[in-house]
């Protein structure tokens, strides 16, 4: 039968000319791919709407959890700050403010922490905050049966005590001089005692949670969106918008084409390209938030090939970061000046390591080098422009003679194979981000102590330094805080100098919103403050 | 045909215990501590110990395997090692949306499929034939992601018809269905096409038109009716590969389907909710392929299990 | 009318005036996608074969200073965000795509056609066990499997190949014993089998080359389909690993740059279409070309 109809002659020139236009109309649609920086057919001006007010957020993942005690992300995090609060909160340029706390005061000794509380506070369910429902909260944090990674922080209390509806103490194992910073952590936020019990919450599964926070939380749809309404009875100064809706967004690509459309407000961690586009783009502003993600290439320590500090040195030496940044990383970070982001406390500038390959090669020969080939691992969307930026870099490595080899996989197994013990870690250098949870040097330094190598902890480049671990040691104890940066300081020096890392940049955290939007900030720890944005 | 039935369902349970066995193994063969990776980096060695206890790492492999297949026969599909809440309810808050998504493309594809294809068999080698051929070929080769974006930027950005990625209108439906219908519609277009062709080639249908019977009658009564064994299988093969295949259409479109709930339970080596989500997934496929079968057995009596 | 026109076409007679293979290119040749399918993967082999000869660019080395150009002279596709040239890793990337193409199909084959010829002429428990674990296999979606092998075994080329591979078994499993369920009741394999040709002759004489026609059409169309989720894996990052140019890696890695730079999405997603429609038009032309009921058995 086919062959048949085989015999007919064919027709070619009308489906000849059918492929063409529908090619034609397929690369013209690619072609004019709109650049942000056009302003497309922007929406009408809406008139001020006469009926409730809603700020709407894309964000990128959706929620592990909705309990503060069992925060494992920041971003998730970020949204549960317009819920619920913590004794103490941060501002913009990483020092410590009045949040449920008003005042208070560290015992001369260090052992204990006294906070008078604000008064007249209540939480959305109507109940009153008070110290029993703090101790309530850290009591419930520090219970084994509940589901807290972050735990660690809050480690040295002992104990809490509500000395009176206005006062709380909390008592140390031992001086905690750190502890203040990580009670800004959202994992340390004060809940209501009576919505453990209430609306489908239980002590262990706390998926409604209630706190103090501007907003309450009113619906959750698992993998779309979670809305929040405006709390009445708000104990600070009201925010603008009657509402507030995350909606979960995975694709940056398509979070910049909601904004566009004007489905949503503002949006986090747009295409890092699209920056400079998005810069020059009338309809939205571009935030780059300085946050405390330092970004770096740990060196295995321990391989033979790395063991030389003048070998690690030199591998510093050799990237260009400046040049990274500005065309990978498309201006989204910032060289790094020390072991850690400058908005940790205990901050202390030390010299940077600038592009100098002449340098490099010549301390790779004095160490005899020569001929280098190490495996280079990094995640892929772990971080922004992980993997192109860890090309990039294997490309300067390569200038200096140094064969790096880059390989990707996904972050279980890149977790695993980095955390692996001595005796099976294979790696030789890897991409790694640090973000502390809390704004103090402690969270940073202890990537380089001792006993936090793998297996036990996450300081994976193996270093090993009995000053730095002695110096760490006093400095988590120093009630003092100036004697204590300067203990930080000296550690931190000497970490530098020994270069167990790569040390690349502080990335940035972007944030872009509508221009037709004002009041939006950011905290330095890579969160956004959006709480009281209103309209132009 | 009684005994046929029987013995398809039989082996669709082997089928389904053959592949909660394989996924338990696959699934705890991948590299990477599930534990540490669902504490996260910051999370020191107490807590990630504390949550391996949890998901019951610690027991040995035979015994995990045992509790997880007779917490699943009474329906327990166990707990989600990433936020806590039972499987069972995470894959209920998602599956009208895989449900909606596969519905409305599959009726789409097939609606459109089958008349493309009716059309292309019926005026073979005529312009529109090559046309609707031409689109086949397209459909089938176009990379997912790239048409889900090009249909954004034209119909949201450009044009603003449409919403660009969400859940929250109706009209949010469109887009996402168009993408995956996409290559769904090429299959059975061509699937429909080739079948269709064959019958109508027959003898029979020579001697229903040499009869006089009118066009109409001939293409559907006859025609399609017998050409319709190959077009569902293959529809039912699409349906099952959408669960799956839709991860992609899913993530661009932000549509909070089963897709992407997986790739993201990989990721985070959730185990339970892998286990759960491909023995659902699995369990429909199928079912699916178990109505076809029965379906083949009803339209053709001569089918027996052989 | 049908039947006259059969027979009188003696030339699709084994052992008649053209051979098969002669005929069956003579079909092939009068279907004009047919036609631009081959000459499109010839046009590909060439690519890849030709790479070094076609451009002086290297499809490896970074030059910053070069990133995210535009389409031009000097650079007909522009260059990718480490000022690499894209036409060049494209042809490149031809190499890897089609490697892995074939390959993958080929692993299918190997594992795939033994099996279902097995299953299909013993029948009994053997084919029981293997239709299982063919249904078990097709019950998984296609690319989580391909993930799962892939994350279980490693990145990279191989494992890449071997996960894909993997995946397209149960269709070829499918179409042999398919075709083996029917041929087994032919009388001439009664006939042989009377005569006492082992089972294993009898088989591959007439069973499989009887199968072979839907055989080759469907390998050419999986060629298609494994480069399309060999493409998936590299766009997620865990197929072949960088800089090694490889398209659905360029696709993934190009996704973000899709406002800022399309070219780096258009021209690596363009490559994949075209080659995946190139063996969808060859294995059309090639079903059409060796219509079984054409052929005398």
């Amino acid at each position: 039968m086919n062959l048949l109809l085989g015999l007919r002659r064919h027709r070619s020139g009308p489906m000849l000319g059918a492929g063409l236009l529908v090619l034609s109309l397929l690369l013209s649609a690619c072609g004019s791919a709109p650049a942000p920086a056009s302003p497309s057919a922007a929406p009408a001006p809406t008139p001020a709407p006469a009926g409730p007010t809603s700020f709407r957020i894309a964000i990128g993942v959706d929620l592990d959890s909705t309990d503060p005690a069992g925060q494992t992300t920041t971003t998730v995090s970020n949204l549960l700050d317009y819920a619920v609060e913590t004794l103490v909160k941060l501002d913009k340029d990483g020092n410590l403010k009045p949040g449920l706390a008003d005042t208070w005061q560290v015992a001369g000794d260090g052992l204990s922490i006294t906070f008078k509380l604000h008064s007249g506070v209540k939480f959305q369910d109507g109940t009153a905050m008070d110290a029993n429902a703090v101790k309530f909260s850290f009591d419930r944090l520090l219970n084994p049966d509940v589901k807290s990674p972050q735990r660690s922080t809050f480690n040295s209390i002992k104990s809490v005590d509500a000395v009176d509806p206005a006062t709380v103490r909390l008592n140390l194992k031992e001086p905690a001089p750190y502890l203040l910073a990580g009670l800004t952590a959202t994992t340390s936020a004060v809940i209501s005692p009576a919505s453990v019990t209430a609306g489908g919450n239980t002590m262990t599964n706390y998926t409604t949670p209630v706190g103090t926070g501007p907003y309450s939380f009113k619906e959750y749809v698992k993998g779309s969106k979670v809305t929040l309404e405006k709390f009445k009875d708000y104990w600070g100064a009201k925010p603008y918008y009657d509402s507030v809706v995350f909606s979960i967004v995975p694709e940056a690509g398509t979070r910049e084409t909601l904004l566009q459309a004007g489905q949503v407000d503002m949006i986090i961690l747009p295409n890092t390209p699209d920056i400079p586009a998005l810069q020059k783009n009338p309809a939205v502003k571009v935030l780059l938030a300085s946050s405390n993600r330092t970004i770096f290439v740990a060196l295995n320590t321990r391989d033979a090939a790395l063991q030389d500090p003048r070998v690690r040195q030199a591998l510093n030496y050799a990237v260009n970061k400046e040049d990274i940044i500005k065309n990978v990383l498309f201006g989204a970070a910032e060289p790094m000046q020390g072991p850690m982001a400058p908005s940790l406390f205990g901050y202390c500038q030390t010299n940077a390591y600038p592009y100098d390959p002449d340098k490099a090669k010549s301390l790779l020969q004095q160490a005899g080098a020569t001929n280098l080939s190490l495996k280079f691992m990094s995640p892929t969307g772990r971080y922004v422009q992980d993997f192109q930026a860890a090309q990039a870099i294997a490309g300067y490595l390569d200038k200096v003679g140094v064969k790096a080899q880059v390989s990707t996989s996904d972050w279980p197994s890149y977790v695993g194979a980095i955390t692996a013990p001595p005796d099976k870690n294979a790696t030789q250098m890897h991409v790694l981000g640090w973000a502390p949870s809390f704004l103090d040097a402690q969270q940073a330094m202890v990537q380089f102590q001792t006993d936090n190598n793998p297996p036990k902890g996450l300081a994976t480049s193996f270093y090993s330094n009995a000053q730095v671990d002695s110096t760490l040691a006093q400095a988590a104890k120093e009630v003092n805080p100036d004697k204590r940066k300067q203990l930080y300081c000296d550690a931190e020096k000497q970490v530098w100098s020994d270069a167990p890392w790569i040390f690349l940049w502080v990335q940035s955290f972007p944030i872009v919103y509508s221009a037709k939007v004002t009041g939006v900030s950011f905290l330095p720890n890579e969160k956004f403050d959006a709480i009281y944005a209103k309209p132009q | 045909m009684r005994r046929y039935i029987a013995q398809r369902m039989a082996a669709a349970l082997v089928t389904l215990i053959g592949v909660s066995l394989l996924i338990f193994m696959l699934v705890r063969l991948l590299p990477g501590d599930p534990a540490r990776v669902i504490a996260g980096l910051l999370a020191d060695e107490r807590e990630v110990e504390r949550i391996r206890v949890q998901m019951g790492l610690n027991r040995p492999l035979p015994q995990q395997y045992a509790l997880f297949f007779t917490h699943f026969i009474r329906g327990d599909l166990g707990t989600s090692a990433r936020t806590g809440q039972p499987v069972l309810k995470e894959l209920l808050a998602r599956m009208p949306y895989s449900l909606e998504l596969a519905a409305v493309s599959t009726l789409l594809a097939v609606v459109v499929g089958v008349a493309a294809g009716v059309l292309a068999a019926t005026r073979r080698n005529t312009p529109l034939d090559y046309l609707i051929s031409l689109g086949t070929l397209i459909g089938i080769s176009m990379p997912v992601y790239w048409l889900g974006l090009l249909l954004i930027i034209l119909f949201a950005v450009k044009l603003h018809w449409l919403p660009a990625a969400g859940a929250d209108q109706p009209a949010s439906l469109i887009l996402p269905a168009l993408t995956l219908a996409a290559f769904s519609v090429a299959l059975i277009t061509r699937m429909t096409r080739a079948s269709l062709f064959d019958v109508l080639g027959q003898d029979y249908i020579r001697t229903a038109r040499a009869k006089g019977v009118a066009q109409r009658v001939v293409v559907y009564r006859h025609g399609l009716r017998n050409a319709m064994v190959p077009i569902v299988t293959v529809i039912g093969l699409q349906l099952g590969g959408l669960v799956g295949g839709a991860v992609l259409t899913e993530t661009v479109f932000g549509w909070p389907g089963l897709g992407q709930l997986l790739v993201n339970s990989i990721f985070s080596r959730d185990f339970p909710m892998v286990q759960g989500l491909v023995l659902t997934a699995a369990g429909m496929i199928i079912l699916i392929n178990l109505g076809v079968d029965l379906f083949y057995a009803y339209v053709d009596p001569r089918i027996h299990f052989s | 009318m049908h039947m006259l026109t059969r027979a009188s076409t003696s030339a699709e007679t084994p052992g008649g005036d053209e051979s098969w293979a002669a005929a069956t290119w003579r079909r092939f040749r009068r279907r004009r996608p047919a036609v631009a399918g081959l000459a499109l993967i010839a046009l590909f082999l060439v690519m890849a074969l030709a790479a070094p000869l076609l451009s002086h660019y290297s499809p490896v080395d970074q030059d910053l200073s070069q990133a995210l150009r535009s389409p031009s002279v000097h650079h007909l596709f522009g260059t990718d965000n480490l000022g690499r040239d894209l036409a060049t890793r494209l042809l490149y990337g031809a190499r890897l795509s089609l490697l892995m193409g074939v390959l993958a199909v080929a692993i299918g084959l190997a594992v795939g056609l033994p099996l279902g010829a097995i299953s299909g002429y013993y029948g009994g428990v053997v084919d029981l066990l293997v239709q299982r674990l063919t249904d078990i296999l097709l019950s998984f979606p296609v690319l989580l499997l391909a993930l799962a092998l892939v994350a279980t075994l490693g990145v990279g080329l191989q494992n890449a190949i071997i996960a894909v591979g993997i995946s397209t078994i149960p269709v070829f499993i499918r179409i042999v014993r398919g075709s083996v369920l029917v041929i087994r009741e032919q009388t001439y394999v009664e006939a042989a089998r009377s005569i006492g040709n082992s089972d294993w002759r009898i088989i591959w004489r007439h069973v499989l080359s009887n199968a072979l026609a839907p055989i080759i059409v469907q390998a050419s169309l999986s060629i298609g389909s494994t480069i399309l989720v060999a493409a998936g894996l590299g766009f997620l990052g865990l197929g072949v690993q960088p800089p090694t140019p490889e398209w659905g890696a360029m696709l993934g890695e190009g996704k973000q740059y899709i406002f800022a730079a399309a070219n780096l999405v258009t021209f690596p997603g363009l490559a994949i279409f075209l080659a995946v429609l190139a063996f969808n038009l060859l294995g059309d032309g090639l079903q059409d070309a060796l219509d079984p009921r054409l052929r005398n058995l």
